[in-house]
């Protein structure tokens, strides 16, 4: 178990470093370019070649990098550029942001998610099985940005029940935060239920199940005692991958209800060519890839017998 | 938002259609009104009574009379309250050196603090501000400037004639890097690029006078001192931080500045040299770049007004009983401009030939959903002071026919203009273009490409589409643009006649007599045929109905002293 950990968290560091690797070549590797970004466009070539002297920009390309890593490593990521206060005084309010607006969406989605699945699984073929299995397919059809447009449309202009946007200018508001979850889970949920379902109506068919019923256990400890831990394998690695694509959904939600979350502000950063907020923002997308992967990777081992931790 | 108030035309068809669904007998009222034989006020009082919102009552009833908002009337008509915060939607950028911001919206962030000598009004005139007065030499080359009496800033000093030498004296440094170092140009020993400001350009006289010399005739120099880069702050500011110690003359002092997210603003215990103010305070707020969420911000009341609506957003807003809509005419245009020695626009008649297929009218209501005034390809608008209103130009194919075949193009010609991807009235405009020269035998091919690839091109391009921004006075953009060999001239015209009369235009001061001159470029330009000008952007927002008293600044700019909040 220890060695296995030991070797997850190992592949975790090494990506992330290839990972870092590549940004840095990508972004910094013209210090012109960079000049440009940090002085705007009006600057003269001297002022340029002055800041990049001033900063370092002379030196060996591998020496910069080893700074600029040991320099995130401590949590530094530099001075942004749109917001002219340091990188992290504007990452981590707005990672919290994010991770309210993903908890809260997470806390609807899944219950809904599995409840749902559970049901449509248990008696494949039957009628509250294909509405929600159809109904799911819908929802994630929809893209984010067309849904969020027809909510609002629906609710903020037409039957005017909630606010457009969700700023939260006044301080912590959960009536601003429905239309962004409302979204989000609407996409998100179906493939939960879908694969669910599947894993379900899978498990149902095994003999051990057969049995069960025909040895006459009341067919609710059926399934409560014997298919749901079996069925709910499958279910969990694609929740953790949800929390990737979560990240993709963000962008878009806050975007459009300007919610001042990670999201948006990895658009701005990108928009806006703030290249140090970019950096930060990219290395903590990787950080959330590679750490949910691990525990996906560690849940899956553990839930399911038949793989050993080697 | 009065339109086209100085041809004196009425309210356009959707205007009209507005007042029909209000009531059938309104749009005779408002003939009646255009007429003379009712009042403005009777026509108010009708509308609002039957059913027509405030302000879009108002805005008609401005444009029938000719009149802007009157403020006199608007007082009859209700009395401000006192109190309650403006919520307004607007990015919020970066603002830490007054001398150096360069949007707008930087501009309004700052000016509810610190003022400038002399403010642009929504009805684009230049009136004393921080100056009380201004008179200037004859040859223009000398400004003697009056500043205010009694006004004092928020730590308690006096404003004078120190605070107006210490800011320019900054920004004609140009270390600094602030804009105003070219838009005073005059005021420097050369054109130069790095010369110094001139040893006396900016003299302090007595306490309360300053003095400019100049070393050419500079007739804008009230116009620039109006410009957003050149609000006064106080002589102490030389650099750094200005939000960490936002020292100001104006009605409110910033308490919060977050960017990209929010800035409050407060009502200034101390009170402002400039009479009441009825707002308690303004918040702005930062609905990032998605244009859609301020409109719903605006419609579900998380904000009272926004900073701006696209002209896509219009028809949407309309829909939405409970919004105001404003709109400002301004003198921001796009221009097709023909290069006058690239072959085959250097020939005359097929410029000509080209103005002659074109209906402005119909371009303005294809792709700019019919918001501004319709262009008289000669780049003075309407909004000019010195503007003069000459016959509207019309579409004649046998004129344009004519003079292809002439020209040797009977058989027809093919041309391509250039023009920028984004924002998309731009390559609409083109296209709409395609579709007005087609039936006098002119194929036209539109070339669309990313905005950087057009602006390394726009000064060589033998036919090109370019967006021109707003300036006070027609003569800037006329010396900026098509005068003999400047830096700015696209289309390479030259015309000796033209540079002479325009040199007289902007040494004459009269505003009628001005016009006169104007009047004649205009025609000028016109007969070279040198631009197709298809017309004059209007600028859109909205607010919900409690925002009382607000006009829309043809820069964008906020003025919020009058404005109050009506209770609901």
């Amino acid at each position: 178990m220890l060695i296995f950990l030991a070797k997850r968290l190992a592949f975790m560091a090494l990506t992330m470093l290839a990972v870092s690797i590549l940004l840095f070549l990508l972004l910094e590797v013209n210090g012109d370019a960079v000049a440009v970004k940090v002085l705007g466009p009006y600057t003269t070539e001297e002022q340029r070649a002055l800041w990049l002297v001033a900063n370092g920009y002379d030196r060996p390309l591998f020496v910069r990098y080893f700074e600029w890593l040991g320099n995130i490593a401590t949590g530094d990521f530099g001075q942004s550029i749109r917001f002219r206060v340091p990188v992290s005084e504007v990452l981590w309010p707005r990672l919290v942001n994010t991770a309210i607006l993903g908890g809260v969406t997470f806390a609807v989605m899944i219950p809904l998610a599995l409840v749902l699945g559970v049901l449509a699984g248990m008696r494949e073929g039957s009628v509250l099985d294909r509405s929600i299995s159809v109904g799911s397919i819908v929802t994630t059809s929809i893209p984010e940005f067309a849904s969020a447009v027809l909510l609002t449309f629906v609710l903020v202009f037409w039957l005017a029940w909630l606010p457009g946007t969700s700023s939260m200018n006044d301080g912590f508001a959960w009536r601003e935060l429905v239309l962004p979850v409302t979204v989000l889970v609407l996409y998100g949920f179906g493939y939960i239920a879908r694969m669910t379902r599947a894993s379900m109506a899978e498990v149902m068919q095994t003999p051990y199940i057969r049995t069960a019923v025909l040895k006459g256990l009341p067919y609710r400890q059926v399934i409560l005692r014997h298919a749901l831990r079996n069925a709910l394998i499958a279910p969990f690695t694609v929740i953790m991958l949800q929390i990737n694509w979560l990240l993709s959904g963000v962008i878009v939600v806050e975007f459009f209800f300007a919610y001042k979350g990670f999201g948006a502000l990895l658009l701005e950063a990108s928009l806006n060519q703030d290249i140090y907020l970019i950096q930060a923002c990219a290395m903590v997308a990787v950080f959330v890839a590679v750490a949910t992967q691990t525990i996906a990777d560690i849940g899956y081992t553990y839930l399911n017998p038949r793989i050993r931790f080697a | 938002m009065t339109t086209k108030k100085h041809d004196g035309s009425r309210l356009d068809r959707d205007e009209t259609t507005t007042l029909e669904a209000v009531h059938p007998q309104l749009p005779q009222m408002a003939e009646d009104v255009f007429e003379g034989k009712v009042s403005r006020r009777a026509f108010l009082r009708t509308a609002t009574l039957l059913g027509l919102s405030a302000g879009a009552a108002y805005a008609m009833a401005g444009k029938l009379t000719g009149e802007p908002f009157a403020p006199a009337a608007r007082a009859q008509d209700g009395t401000p309250v006192k109190g309650g915060v403006l919520r307004v939607s607007m990015n919020i950028k970066e603002i830490s050196d007054p001398a150096t911001v360069d949007w707008s919206e930087k501009g309004n962030e700052l000016r509810h603090v610190i003022e400038p000598l002399v403010r642009i009004t929504s009805d684009n005139v230049a009136v004393p501000h921080l100056a009380e007065s201004w008179t200037a030499s004859e040859d223009l080359r000398t400004w003697t400037f009056k500043l205010r009496q009694g006004v004092k800033w928020s730590n308690g000093d006096d404003f004078g004639a120190d605070d107006v030498v210490a800011n320019f004296k900054r920004w004609m440094d140009p270390a600094v890097g602030s804009s105003n170092y070219g838009r005073f140009s005059a005021l420097r020993t050369s054109n130069d690029d790095g010369s110094p400001m001139l040893e006396n350009g900016v003299v302090k006289i007595d306490d309360h006078t300053v003095e400019f010399n100049l070393r050419v005739p500079f007739l804008a120099l009230p116009e620039s001192m109006g410009d957003y880069p050149a609000l006064i702050a106080h002589r102490s500011f030389q650099g750094g931080n200005w939000v960490e110690d936002p020292i100001g003359t104006g009605p409110f002092e910033l308490v919060e500045l977050t960017v990209g997210s929010r800035a409050r603003y407060r009502r200034k215990e101390s009170g402002w040299w400039g009479g009441e103010v009825h707002l308690d305070g303004i918040d702005y707020i930062d609905h990032g770049d998605d244009p859609a969420a301020p409109l719903a911000a605006l419609a579900s009341g998380q904000v009272d007004i926004l900073y701006r609506l696209n002209v896509e957003q219009v028809p949407a807003a309309r829909a939405i009983p409970s919004l105001v809509l404003y709109q400002a005419d301004t003198a921001q245009t796009g221009v097709a401009r023909m290069k006058v020695t690239e072959a085959p626009f250097d020939d005359v008649r097929v410029r000509q030939a080209i103005q002659s297929c074109i209906d402005h009218e119909r371009l303005l209501a294809i792709a700019y959903q019919g918001l501004g005034v319709a262009g008289e390809d000669h780049h003075v608008a309407p909004v000019h002071p010195e503007y003069a209103a000459l016959p509207k130009p019309t579409q004649d194919y046998d004129r344009a026919r004519a003079l292809l075949a002439e020209a040797g193009y009977a058989d027809g010609l093919e041309i391509q203009i250039d023009c920028v991807a984004q924002p998309t009235w731009e390559p609409n405009t083109c296209q709409a273009l395609v579709e007005m020269l087609r039936p006098a035998g002119i194929d036209l091919a539109v070339n669309i490409m990313p905005g950087g690839t057009y602006w390394d091109r726009w000064m060589t391009t033998p036919f090109g589409f370019t967006s021109w921004t707003h300036r006070p006075l027609g003569t800037q953009v006329l010396s900026l643009a098509y005068r003999s060999g400047v830096p700015w001239n696209e289309s390479s015209y030259s015309n000796p006649d033209f540079d002479a009369l325009l040199d007289k235009a902007e040494a004459t001061l009269d505003v009628t007599e001005r016009q006169t001159i104007m009047e004649e470029l205009e025609l000028m330009l016109q007969g070279d045929a040198v631009i197709i000008q298809p017309y004059w952007r209007s600028i859109a927002t909205a607010s919900n109905q409690k925002v009382q008293g607000y006009a829309h600044h043809p820069a964008e700019e906020h003025h919020f002293e009058q404005v109050w909040l009506a209770q609901s």
